[in-house]
């Protein structure tokens, strides 16, 4: 059960209710955040922008948001992306692998690299050296590892806080 | 300063220029149709501090905001009421909304200086009938209003009464009326609104559910955020109702404003003002 009230729409501050479906429904995740509504101002916009297709593809953030999640345990996130990923055309082998259901050695390169610079990123980020860092860059410009540094961090946060707030899972 | 759109908003009708604080949930009585459940035993008193009223006072009054009302729970609950009532007074026009249960000599003593300030007092009373009063209010209600009324009148205080209606007749009605005509406060002082059904009275079945343009918005600060009107900071079950909530950041004051206007912009024009409720 969430440890956060789950306001349907009715039940939503004013200036909140723009963020749920036209047919009145939301995510458990955006019917705990209208709690507070003055932040959303901004900060859905910001993971709008973050998630969406910027100077990198979508399956690329995807393959982020699902690797930072499973290495947080996040359910909610999990169960919320990995259809996502498989969507944005992240191959099922490859979800399976960063979802620890799949050895990582048979990815492809890039994703090896990218998978080993995130796995860092998120768990020890004092280790990433100039080696790992240069063998990242052979993939990726440095604009793009901006934006995927960014949707790490944006999903970091919100393993946290649907993890502590126990906030059910999408069909849960 | 300004916040841009507020007094057009306030000219075109879609609010009104008071300024509502919730002083305290906390109350020493537990009236039947509350709309904040507040009691004696609340655990959470969720109260604004006199230097947090004063703040948003001073900031009310920059802002264009013509007047304050202040309500609760039981506004005098908090110990220094009485002079930060004359504080507040001293900034804008001011009403302040209590059962007047707490009116020793002493503190009619230091309500004085309200006399000379635009504060008013605005106590509630249900029926001139004792006990039906008290059933709807609290133990010895009634005699505590009808001692403190006149006193307060005698001290050149601006004093008003609100009944709240349920299902009193009209013979009630006009008695109450007398009762307060011969304690000194006209007709025009006395204000009779019905129950809004949210709060406690929303449990009881009480009241009347208020249509979108029944309370004309007027920004209403507690502890828990900003709201539409003084009708929306309601409490079921001890959960605060958030659905007419409007920011949760009240300091500074400008910034709750302009989302109030950014939702009053949205609504139809009220036809009710917020006479119903003062």
């Amino acid at each position: 059960m969430a440890r956060l009230r789950l306001l349907e729409r009715d039940d939503a501050p004013l200036t909140a209710r723009h963020f749920y479906r036209d047919d009145g429904t939301a995510s458990s995740l955006t019917r705990s955040l209208v709690n507070a509504p003055d932040l959303l101002e901004s900060f859905m916009p910001f993971l709008a922008q973050v998630y969406a297709e910027g100077s990198i593809d979508v399956a690329t953030k995807e393959l982020v948001v699902v690797r930072v999640s499973q290495l947080n345990a996040c359910q909610y996130c999990l169960a919320a992306h990995r259809p996502i990923a498989l969507d944005a055309g992240v191959p099922p082998e490859l979800v399976a692998a960063i979802c620890e259901e799949a050895p990582l050695a048979e990815l492809p390169e890039r994703e090896r690299t990218l998978i080993e610079w995130v796995d860092r990123y998120v768990l020890d980020p004092a280790s990433i050296d100039d080696e790992l860092m240069a063998r990242v860059l052979d993939y990726v410009r440095d604009d793009q590892l901006v934006e995927l540094a960014l949707v790490a961090g944006a999903t970091q946060l919100l393993n946290h806080y649907c993890t502590a707030f126990a906030i059910p899972p999408p069909g849960a | 300063m300004t916040v841009t759109g507020f007094e057009t908003a306030v000219e075109e009708g879609r609010c009104g220029e008071r300024l509502w604080l919730y002083a305290t949930y906390h109350c020493n009585l537990a009236c039947i149709y509350c709309l904040t459940e507040s009691h004696p035993g609340i655990a959470n008193r969720r109260g604004l501090s006199s230097d947090l009223l004063l703040q948003l006072a001073r900031e009310a009054r920059g802002l264009g905001f013509g007047s304050l009302g202040v309500t609760g729970g039981e506004v005098f609950m908090l110990p220094d009421m009485a002079e930060t009532l004359a504080e507040l007074g001293s900034l804008l026009p001011t009403v302040a909304l209590t059962n007047a249960t707490l009116f020793t000599d002493r503190m009619l003593g230091r309500l004085e200086p309200l006399a000379d300030l635009d504060v008013a007092l605005q106590i509630s009373l249900d029926s001139p009938d004792p006990l039906r009063n008290d059933a709807l209010r609290g133990p010895e209600n009634f005699a505590k209003v009808a001692e403190a009324v006149p006193k307060l009148v005698e001290r050149g205080i601006d004093t008003r009464i609100a009944t709240t209606v349920d299902d009193q007749s009209e013979d009630e009605l006009e008695r109450l009326c007398e009762l307060h005509r011969s304690w000194g406060v006209s007709d025009d002082d006395h204000v009779v609104r019905g129950i809004v059904r949210r709060g406690r009275a929303a449990i009881e079945g009480m009241g009347s559910e208020p249509g979108p343009t029944d309370i004309l918005p007027e920004l209403t600060i507690t502890a828990d955020g900003a709201f539409l009107h003084p009708f929306a900071p309601t409490v079921r079950h001890g959960v605060t109702d958030l659905d007419l909530l409007v920011s949760r950041q009240v300091t500074p004051l400008s910034a709750a404003v302009r989302r109030f206007v950014g939702v009053v912009a949205d609504q139809p024009v009220g036809t009710d003002a917020a006479a119903t409720f003062t």
